[in-house]
């Protein structure tokens, strides 16, 4: 009995052992972090940052890869077929990710527990743009003529069933009445280039890609879709504000791997990248680009992942079902 | 604050002895990612941006310009030599300065390039200085029905492409068309002919499409007799004649006239105006059966209106903050991780930084001149190679290309198989062009139509009332009209 | 001959897609849908294909000198080489990793086209295989595959 115990002891010992060597041997070449966009894009700017902090933390590179393309789910794809070992890490943006595992025309060969999220980085609020002279001072200006003349005013997404394109949807359910003309652009460069150009009337974008822009007095921002305002632009009042508390969306980029990978490689992943996002030279690189850092690690960003899974399910079949496509 | 004092402070930057060495690494460095297979200015300028965080924001932003136009001439080498476009842009190239190269006269082609790249990036830059922002603003104008109409009109250009045979023509144009359509739709956002096959959810992909079009056929065809090869091996001048130089000068001005007007639009690609400038030199030539059998034209105006179009792609960059390419957009990418953001406030905020790039930009174009002109020669010497070393050579350079492009093996399937395709149809004189033409044009046809339609909420008529859209529509039908005029009485002789 | 069989080829890859594209929505609310165009393009194709097809009936044909699609002897000796180590390189490019595949790829080829002089052929194969990796892989930051065997 004794002699049992000792033997299972002595196993279990030498598991552990393993799991620690393991984690401790972890890593042993490369990592590749994948940014489901292409390169110069807000996310993989993130990526570039992170990933120049880390490699030195854990004493092995950390490449960045792009493979834009269908909105991500060319990424995303090939994640999922990944082996779970750690050295193939990808971003994944909420709520695109889920949209596109939600759309049934899309065919996602994935589903939602294809990948464990590590640690989110960036949380970037939804915002209401116009051009600095739009007749659209406030966003009530802009809801009221919504349902003045409902389907008239041109409003840019950055791309079908983006996060922008749900919040659209989101306003017109708080603000019933009021019907928006929506137009898919192909993202924030080609909505400053039509808002510019007067070809549309509106934006709904995050507030990392125009934030400097509303600054200098360029862009004029109606509406923040967040809890408190953003720090980047605090004259800009909240959805909540301005009447509209239910409409709360934004778009976040953190880090995930393909279901599977050890959780002891997990926990130094996790680690890591943590303080690679904690040190002063990621956050001073962040703000300055206008991308307000959010770390959340563990059960937090697990259920920050259902809940956003639940609400984007919702506005995805309103989205496919819309008689004004 | 005189535009010339500023333009004197910038250049006095640019050339202090820092810059200047950023400017010449860029471009070297710019025109070996030209050169290397798949690796395109995209992805070489990204992996080079961590390379600026240790360099000071003017210097980071003067060495990744220098890589962005350094790159465009790049491709034009291997576009020249082996058939292989080494970038999107340089695929006109290939028409005539392969065939170029396989008379003996490669070393001519690649000198035009530099030279005519050269023209074409100063004139631009000067425009830059002197009518950036109202052009910019002009520009502006250019929403998705315009992009319609212009994508419409570059189609109706594949009349000029044609051989012997409109028909075919037509053919290789709709198949272009059609397999632009594989991937995600403008409507849905949903795959289209991808049959469950993941790595077809994008499209298929440009650049393993026309390597093996253009390059793996050009060498099979060449394995089936290798004593052409040898006129490869012939000694090739550097200079273009009289006679060369006589023709190339036109083409020069008028491709850098088009790739810089397009160049102000943001998102018409680089590959459109190389296009454009090419057709618009065979319909004004006397003698446009030369083309595609080596006229130097065929290279001097697509690499003018290239290096045009990429410096004046900087102009709705620096002075509205919009980029033009994917290449751009990682310029911007560097720019905002230094703290700059681009735009109209740019040049009132930061002017020390605006105009030492714009110098440089001066200086760049210089650099590259100087750097690959004397290199022509042994860049040509390269084909004078056996047959066989080249041939694997020229595999492996593709292999890896394609596979570097998105780490994928699919991509070399792809371009293995259009290899094949492009053999069998350069055997049937089943013209190469306007499949390629149609295969760009596609997507953005498609799309900006259905953008438009979103804009005007179903209605047709936006088209017929924007003044800019209606005269491109004009200009359509007139090309169309002149094609039907000059098709007709020849199908129905043979009919 | 060829040319009928290429463009029977392309007719039926032109009908099958504009087949296909009935199967997407060819008109929505705001206008073209997604199967619109890839139809009337696919009933296009399929028209021009069979008016070339006529033609060539009729006696005429697109090429000026039609060349004969299929090489013959040696021409057709090397490209066959040529096709079948692309084909063979591309199969084994991930599990046998770039490294081995390239080594073998430049050296058999080479030595399927003629060439019988082995340093050249190992310094070749050893430059474009074990060479180009470390060009790409460390320089250039390109992950290229590592095989089944590490290598």
């Amino acid at each position: 009995m004794i002699k049992a115990l000792a033997k299972v002891a002595v196993s279990a010992a030498a598991l552990l052992a393993a799991c620690v060597a393991v984690a401790q041997q972890f890593p042993e070449r490369p990592i590749q972090l994948m940014v489901a966009f292409p390169a110069g894009g807000s996310t993989d700017v993130g990526a570039r940052v992170v990933a120049s902090i880390a490699e030195k933390i854990l004493g092995k590179p950390m490449v960045v890869i792009n493979r834009g393309g269908a909105g991500g789910q060319v990424g995303w794809t090939e994640m999922a077929r990944q082996k779970p070992d750690g050295y193939y890490l990808g971003y994944i943006n909420l709520p695109a990710t889920n949209t596109v595992i939600l759309d049934p025309e899309r065919k996602a060969n994935f589903g939602a527990d294809a990948f464990v999220p590590i640690i989110n980085q960036v949380l970037d609020p939804g915002i209401v743009w116009v051009r600095a002279d739009s007749p659209y001072k406030t966003l009530k200006d802009l809801v009221d003529a919504a349902k003045k003349s409902p389907n008239t005013i041109r409003t840019a997404t950055t791309g079908i069933l983006s996060d922008d394109h749900l919040a659209i949807l989101m306003l017109e359910e708080a603000a019933l009445g009021a019907i928006f003309r929506i137009v898919h652009l192909a993202g924030g460069a080609d909505q400053l280039k039509e808002i510019l150009g007067g070809n549309v009337d509106v934006a709904f974008d995050n507030v990392g890609s125009i934030a400097p822009r509303v600054r200098s007095g360029e862009l004029r921002a109606l509406a923040v879709m967040d809890h408190q305002r953003s720090k980047f632009l605090p004259d800009v009042p909240t959805m909540k504000e301005v009447g509209y508390p239910s409409v709360i969306s934004s778009s976040t980029r953190g880090i995930a791997a393909p279901r599977g990978v050890p959780p002891a490689v997990l926990k130094t992943l996790e680690a890591a990248l943590r303080k690679a996002m904690e040190d002063p030279e990621h956050i001073q690189k962040l703000e300055s680009a206008g991308l307000a850092i959010k770390i959340m690690v563990g059960e937090e960003y697990a259920k920050y992942y259902r809940e956003t899974h639940e609400q984007a399910k919702k506005y995805t079949e309103w989205a496919k079902s819309r008689a004004h496509k | 604050m005189d535009t010339l004092q500023h333009l004197v402070s910038g250049f006095a930057a640019a050339l202090s002895p820092a810059y200047l060495t950023y400017a010449l690494a860029g471009c070297a460095l710019g025109t070996l990612i030209g050169v290397l297979p798949g690796l395109g200015p995209a992805a070489g300028t990204a992996i080079l941006i961590p390379l600026t965080f240790k360099l000071d924001p003017t210097g980071a932003i003067i060495m990744l310009s220098a890589i962005y136009y350094g790159a465009m001439y790049g491709g034009t080498i291997t576009s020249v030599l082996i058939n292989v476009p080494g970038e999107a842009a340089s695929v006109v190239t290939c028409i005539d300065g392969h065939q170029m190269a396989k008379q003996g006269r490669g070393g001519t082609a690649l000198g035009i390039a530099a030279i005519g790249s050269f023209v074409g990036g100063i004139v631009a830059t000067v425009a830059l200085v002197v009518v950036a922002p109202p052009l910019a603003k002009l520009a502006l104008r250019f929403g998705p029905p315009e992009f319609f109409a212009l994508m419409l009109f570059g189609l109706c250009l594949v009349s000029g492409l044609a051989g012997r045979s409109m028909l075919a023509a037509l053919l290789m144009t709709v198949l272009g068309l059609l397999l632009a359509m594989i991937g995600i739709d403008p409507v849905r956002g949903a795959p289209r002919f991808a049959f469950d096959v993941p790595d077809l959810y994008d499209g298929i992909g440009f650049i393993p499409v026309v390597m093996g079009l253009f390059g793996i056929s050009e060498i099979l065809l060449a394995a089936e007799a290798p004593a052409l090869a040898a006129v490869r091996t012939r000694l090739s001048r550097l200079l273009p004649s009289r006679e060369e130089w006589r023709r190339s000068i036109g083409a020069i001005w008028r491709g850098t006239g088009i790739g810089f007007f397009l160049g102000l639009i943001p998102g018409i690609g680089s590959i459109v105006p190389t296009f454009m400038a090419y057709v618009a030199e065979k319909r004004l030539s006397k003698t446009p059966e030369r083309f595609g059998r080596g006229a130097i034209e065929g290279v001097a105006a697509p690499e003018s209106a290239n290096n045009a179009y990429a410096n004046a792609a900087m102009i709705p960059f620096l002075t509205l903050g919009i980029p033009s390419s994917p290449t751009i957009a990682v310029l911007m990418g560097a720019f905002i991780i230094n703290g700059i953001t681009p735009g109209p406030f740019l040049f009132q905020e930061r002017p020390d930084l605006v105009w030492a790039v714009i110098a440089s930009f001066f200086v760049g174009n210089v650099i590259l001149l100087a750097l690959n002109l004397p290199l022509v020669g042994l860049w040509a010497k390269l084909l004078e190679v056996r047959f066989e070393y080249l041939a694997v050579g020229v595999l492996l350079f593709c292999l890896v290309g394609a596979y570097s492009l998105q780490q994928s093996i699919f991509d070399v399937w792809v371009m293995i198989a259009f290899g094949v395709v492009g053999y069998v149809f350069r055997k049937l004189e089943l013209p190469l062009a306007p499949l390629v033409l149609g295969l760009i044009l596609g997507s953005p046809i498609e799309k900006s139509l259905r953008t438009s339609l979103e804009m005007s909420g179903g209605d047709y008529s936006i088209f017929l009332t924007r003044p800019l859209c209606v005269g491109l529509l004009i200009a359509s039908s007139v090309v169309l009209i002149g094609s039907a005029l000059k098709l007709a009485p020849k199908t129905l002789r043979e009919a | 001959m060829a040319e009928r069989v290429v463009l029977a080829c392309l007719g039926l890859l032109f009908g099958g897609m504009a087949w296909i594209a009935l199967g997407y929505s060819l008109r929505d609310a705001l206008g073209p849908g997604a199967g619109f165009f890839p139809f009337w393009l696919g009933a296009l194709g399929l028209a021009l294909s069979l008016a070339l097809l006529v033609q060539s009936w009729r006696g005429g044909s697109i090429a000026e000198a039609p060349l004969a699609l299929l090489p013959r002897g040696e021409g057709a000796r090397r490209a066959l080489a040529l096709l079948a180590s692309l084909a063979v390189a591309a199969l084994l490019f991930q599990p046998a990793g770039f490294r081995l595949t390239m080594l073998f790829f430049s050296a058999g080829l080479l030595f399927a086209l003629g060439v019988r002089r082995p340093i050249v052929i190992a310094l070749f194969a050893l430059a474009s295989s074990f060479g180009l990796f470390h060009v790409f892989y460390y320089w250039l930051q390109v992950p290229l595959p590592i095989g089944l065997l590490g290598i």
